[in-house]
């Protein structure tokens, strides 16, 4: 009874409709509070966190290379069988992916590939908009891994963003104060 | 030539109200999915023009587009005539009610109603009356067991309702001594009446918000036993139909309660014109009627025949006997 903090009134509070009227207190309070949607595609987007498993990245060493050694483990232990590597070996001797693609059709972001991988190169980002109309579009290149964004710094932050409707529709973050961190601290509860 | 002459501001009267009428559901359920959303912490349709104010306007091009969908066994006949039977009666009540004292245009006397009735009162609760038979027929002629059930219920509700609700307005019949509407608002000049009749008031709210079939009265179109009750198997236009006669139904209610209980265009403080008090007051019913829908559950069956039959019809004859001593 604490939970819906309806008050008992005995009779007297049947006959005017207590429990009737403590709904409706509820109702308009709620009517009159914040909202806790996101305006998500068209305003306001949610940075994940940093455990997010999204749309893969690669990383890549000072020189610009990438820290990728080709060892194959990450597609042997892809439980999808989503991940093709073939090595080559480049002018300096270091063996290095000549192909490295992922379905992300296929992915299930799982992230055992970050793990079982030597070298620190491949890793799940941020990113969660990959719907697409088109599945070729969703089988990424080792240009694509490399210019995917990284784990977010500020994840659990909602920021500003647009609609922007270039190659697909993508939410597209806008510089501007970020709002929301505690979102949840938005909704009322009964006391 | 007179006669032609006096027919002049009837028509343009009529082409006014048939005009805000046949417009007035597209704000209004903007309203209703507003009002639903910030109940429920939400900010409802928002991509459509500002704040959502176009997503009427594109929701009314759906359905006119949409496939006009006869079942196979359906009485084609009924099915077709049903919408019609449904919204003919709000827009008919309309006849009756006055929107404020008469005013003078260019020197003539212009009467704020299309016809203000010396049996105004019986005139709109007779006429709201036949709205039911556009549920029955719909329900008979769709040929689907839910649509049946909801017509089925919706006449039990009907006759159920209507006697605590036409024995509700009796007290405020006997205070102004009239059943002209115009008179009842006059008659509550200095004291409104739910000063002196709350009961009443209360039992007919509750009774038209059954008559009117919405939350917590809505068992005929109960989404969750029903499907949708009446109109399962309507789609695009005649289904908009219902739903005009919905609103509208629920507009004719808020002007019913403002005319004979909160003092119709009578302001308070008289620095708004009576007009505005009028709607103002009207707007705040709606509002009121969307608040408990959002808020309140659907009564059972037993439940809504009860309050009815034990509760509603008891306490109208109460209210009789009471403000009748009082009277004498």
């Amino acid at each position: 009874m604490a939970r819906t903090g309806v008050k008992r009134h005995g009779w007297i509070g049947r006959i005017f409709f207590a429990d009737l009227l403590a709904g409706l207190r509820l109702t308009l309070g709620y009517m009159v509070s914040k909202t806790v949607t996101h305006h998500y595609p068209d305003y306001e987007k949610w940075v994940p966190y940093q455990r997010h498993r999204g749309h893969h990245f690669m990383n890549t060493n000072e020189q610009g290379e990438v820290n990728c050694v080709a060892c194959g483990l990450c597609s042997v232990i892809c439980p999808c069988d989503c991940i093709t590597v073939i090595p080559f070996e480049n002018e300096k001797g270091d063996r290095r992916p000549e192909v490295f693609d992922i379905d992300l059709a296929r992915c299930l972001y799982c992230g055992l590939c970050e793990d079982a991988c030597p070298a620190d190169a491949i890793k799940l980002g941020q990113e969660y908009e990959v719907s697409t109309t088109n599945r070729a579009t969703l089988k990424v290149h080792l240009e694509d891994l490399i210019a995917a964004p990284r784990k977010a710094e500020d994840g659990g932050l909602v920021k500003p963003a647009r609609l922007e409707s270039a190659g697909g529709q993508r939410s597209v973050l806008r510089s501007g104060p970020s709002t929301g961190l505690d979102w949840w601290s938005r909704i009322r509860r009964p006391k | 030539m007179e006669y032609v002459l006096n027919l002049v501001p009837l028509l343009i009267k009529m082409a006014i109200v048939v005009g805000i009428l046949l417009l007035l559901p597209l704000p209004l359920t903007w309203l209703e999915r507003k009002i639903a959303a910030h109940i429920q912490q939400r900010p409802g349709p928002m991509r459509v023009g500002w704040h959502g104010l176009l997503q009427p306007l594109a929701d009314a091009l759906k359905l006119l587009t949409k496939e006009d969908h006869i079942p196979a066994e359906a009485d084609r006949m009924l099915f077709a005539v049903a919408p019609v039977v449904a919204l003919v009666p709000p827009f008919l009540v309309f006849v009756a009610i006055p929107f404020g004292d008469p005013i003078q245009i260019f020197g003539t006397t212009v009467t704020l109603s299309l016809a203000d009735l010396n049996v105004g009162l019986l005139f709109i609760l007779a006429v709201s009356g036949i709205g039911v038979f556009g549920t029955i027929l719909a329900g008979w002629a769709s040929n689907s067991k839910y649509a049946v059930l909801g017509s089925l219920r919706s006449i039990a509700q009907m006759i159920s309702y209507e006697i605590p609700m036409g024995f509700s307005v009796i007290g405020v019949v006997m205070l102004a001594n009239s059943m002209q509407l115009s008179q009842i608002v006059a008659a509550q000049q200095g004291l409104w009446n739910i000063v002196v009749q709350p009961i009443g008031f209360f039992v007919f709210f509750v009774a038209g918000l059954a008559e009117a079939q919405r939350i917590p009265f809505d068992l005929p179109e109960a989404e969750g036993d029903l499907g949708a009750g009446y109109h399962t198997e309507y789609s695009g236009i005649r289904f908009s139909l219902f739903m005009l006669a919905e609103y509208l139904v629920l507009v004719v209610l808020a002007f019913l309660n403002v005319l004979l209980f909160f003092g119709g265009w009578l302001g308070g403080p008289a620095f708004l014109p009576p007009f505005i008090w009028l709607f103002l007051k009207v707007g705040f019913f709606i509002w009121v009627f969307m608040w408990l829908r959002f808020t309140f559950p659907r009564y059972r069956y037993d439940q809504l025949m009860t309050i009815g039959w034990k509760v509603l019809l008891p306490l109208s004859l109460l209210n009789i006997l009471v403000s009748g001593f009082l009277m004498l």
